[in-house]
């Protein structure tokens, strides 16, 4: 990213050998993969009518909110964590990088239930810090705070990894002129770094946000099905496809998890991509 | 003012550069991989020497022996690098405005003002670099670095990206600039027509070392080496012994030539003399031949457009030659219709130096 080129005949004006006509047939049955189950969803939810009488539910509404707030607080918290983390693997050499490099991506390859399984070990309340947060009143398995640790684990690696690459792929020289005109380097971080990291920024969230609604393995196992406690969106559709209600529970639920997540989506592309910019 | 006297090993590559100026340009002149970037970078304070010291306008910024190693945001330098840098989420007032943290809104406002005053910026603030032309985004680095009160501007390459049209108007806007804050100013360039239009001094860089630094004629008249000649584009670097001892005669190619060099010199020496310092005289070749001329026949033309390059040979003795003539006198001697010439090179304009030895 350093000087525009000239602007006469840039790469994309220009003419490229089209692989289009070849392409075309995998990438459109990809995309009709992915519309058929999601049109056959929405299909149902229309015939079946059952969406407006879940929404009245009071168990659907719960789960909606409980999903909503976890995967909010997730996302705070991974930004609050990650970045610094994603900076410091960008930028610094130190001892063992490699390796929290690796550890960083573990969660990712890892099955969710595996994560929940390892979480209770460490925290559960016969586990290995148990007994060391029961003194204190610190009671961290199946409550909500556990779906915030289980959705945690999982889902911050997806920011890190992207912010990371952002943080790698800019060039420093911006970082350092920066520097020579005064700006300390806390300053320079917020007003150059982060700003022309942006897209990597808002893929990492989105995708950390992404994971954090739709984790229910890791969940499960470390935070329990309660509702109004643990019981998020995920959870709340087995247990509607388990219960009596079967499919067309599931399917209403499905319907409103898929709605909101596209429209929380939508909404936070459009508040990162609207970054206040720095004011003169 | 400022004052480097620095070294830092890089992998394999050693650098050893020592160069001052007061309020004058400093240009660092060398091939890519001289060290002259590296040796800016040092200055600013985005790199750390392993030793020496930096100083700006009278304050130690660098000195290793003493621990001194302000950051560079301590360091009041305007520093543009070669590929501008300049912010592109910002426009170009925001970009000027950028450093000047900690004053009042209004205090800024005016301080942009007068810089987009200063490099005619008007009616560009609010555009982002993306829509800027290369000279104008050249500007507005330049007012960005200035922004801030500064002791000396750093600038790396600052115009290799430009067309040759447009370089000629930011030297000139550069030299306005100079004339205007007395700053001193490092100008990294490879560029030879650069080196000469805008510096004062002029260190000669290769290797990671100063091989000549020098108010520029100097440097351009009198090389102090070989490789400075080389370097500054001396055409015709001649071997040649000093005749006799504590004459002031060197043989070139057989015949002695006066010349004004140390006495001390002997033996084997390099001569070095530019292409435009040698003349061809309107003297009958086959009549008696002043002082330091010779005959030569022009073997080859070349016509640059406001020069010709003429490559000549001895018809009995004497170096072989590039001589440049402007087209001016080309056309008054009537150069083109004849090839047998009386070549002059002025006793003044021979630059003797001792043999390196060979690398």
């Amino acid at each position: 990213m350093s000087r525009e080129p000239q602007r006469t005949a840039t790469a994309a004006t220009r003419r490229t050998p089209s692989l289009a006509p070849l392409f075309a047939t995998p990438a459109l049955l990809f995309v009709a993969f992915v519309i058929v189950p999601l049109g056959a969803l929405a299909y149902r939810a229309a015939h079946d009518g059952v969406v407006p009488e879940q929404l009245r539910a009071e168990f659907v509404f719960d789960a909606l909110r409980l999903s909503l707030i976890t995967s909010t607080l997730t996302l705070v918290l991974a930004l609050a964590l990650g970045t610094p983390l994603a900076y410091l693997l960008a930028r610094a050499s130190f001892t063992g990088r490699q390796i929290v490099d690796t550890l960083v991506d573990l969660p990712m390859v890892l099955p969710p239930t595996v994560a929940g399984v390892a979480l209770l070990v460490a925290f559960g309340r016969r586990g290995v810090f148990g007994p060391l947060l029961e003194p204190a009143g610190i009671e961290l398995a199946f409550t909500t705070t556990a779906v915030v640790m289980a959705q945690l684990f999982v889902s911050a690696p997806f920011l890190v990894r992207s912010l990371k690459a952002g943080f790698e792929a800019l060039d420093q020289t911006y970082e350092q002129v920066s520097a020579t005109l005064g700006v300390s380097p806390l300053r320079t971080f917020w007003r150059i770094t982060l700003r022309l990291s942006r897209p990597a920024l808002v893929g990492g969230a989105v995708l950390c946000w992404a994971r954090a609604l739709s984790e229910l393995g890791a969940t499960l196992i470390f935070a329990g099905n309660f509702p109004g406690r643990t019981q998020t969106m995920p959870l709340a559709i087995i247990t509607a496809f388990e219960s009596s209600v079967g499919l067309s529970g599931a399917i209403a639920l499905a319907v409103i998890l898929l709605l909101v997540a596209l429209a929380l989506l939508l909404a936070l592309r459009f508040a990162l991509r609207r970054l206040p910019p720095f004011e003169l | 003012m400022i004052a480097v006297a620095i070294r830092k090993r890089l992998g394999a590559f050693q650098l050893d550069v020592a160069f001052a100026a007061e309020r004058e340009t400093v240009v660092l002149f060398g091939r890519s991989g001289s060290g002259k970037s590296v040796t800016l970078a040092a200055i600013a304070g985005l790199l750390r020497p392993d030793a020496g010291r930096i100083a700006i306008g009278g304050r130690v910024v660098f000195d290793a022996a003493a621990g001194i190693d302000l950051p560079p945001q301590r360091r009041h330098v305007g520093y543009v690098v070669q590929q501008l840098a300049l912010f592109p989420h910002l426009t170009a007032a925001e970009n000027i405005a950028y450093g000047l943290v900690g004053m009042s809104r209004e205090a800024r406002r005016a301080r942009v003002a007068e810089l987009v005053a200063l490099l005619s910026l008007q009616g560009l603030e609010a555009r982002r670099p993306a829509a800027l032309s290369g000279g104008q985004q050249q500007r507005v680095a330049l007012a960005r670095a200035l922004a801030r009160p500064v002791e000396a501007l750093l600038l790396d390459e600052p115009f290799s990206a430009l067309d040759e049209a447009l370089r000629g108007d930011l030297r000139a806007e550069l030299l306005r600039l100079q004339a205007e804050y007395e700053l001193p100013i490092v100008f990294v360039t490879h560029d030879l027509r650069e080196a000469h239009l805008l510096g004062d001094r002029v260190a000669v860089l290769d290797g990671g070392r100063v091989l000549q630094c020098a108010d520029r004629d100097e440097v351009f008249r009198r090389p102090a080496s070989r490789r400075v000649a080389e370097l500054t584009g001396v055409r015709n670097l001649l071997d040649a012994a000093v005749e006799g001892d504590g004459g002031d005669r060197v043989v070139i190619a057989g015949l002695p030539f006066r010349a004004a060099f140390d006495r001390a010199l002997h033996g084997p020496v390099d001569v070095a003399i530019r292409a435009e310092r040698c003349n061809l005289r309107r003297v009958d070749p086959a009549g008696p031949l002043p002082e330091n001329c010779y005959v030569a026949n022009i073997v080859r033309r070349l016509a640059f457009g406001n020069t010709h390059t003429l490559h000549l040979e001895p018809v009995w003795a004497g170096p072989v030659l590039e001589v440049e003539v402007a087209s001016r006198p080309y056309e008054v001697l009537g150069v083109a219709g004849r090839s047998r010439w009386v070549v002059e090179l002025p006793a003044e304009d021979l630059r003797v130096m001792s043999r390196e030895p060979a690398q």
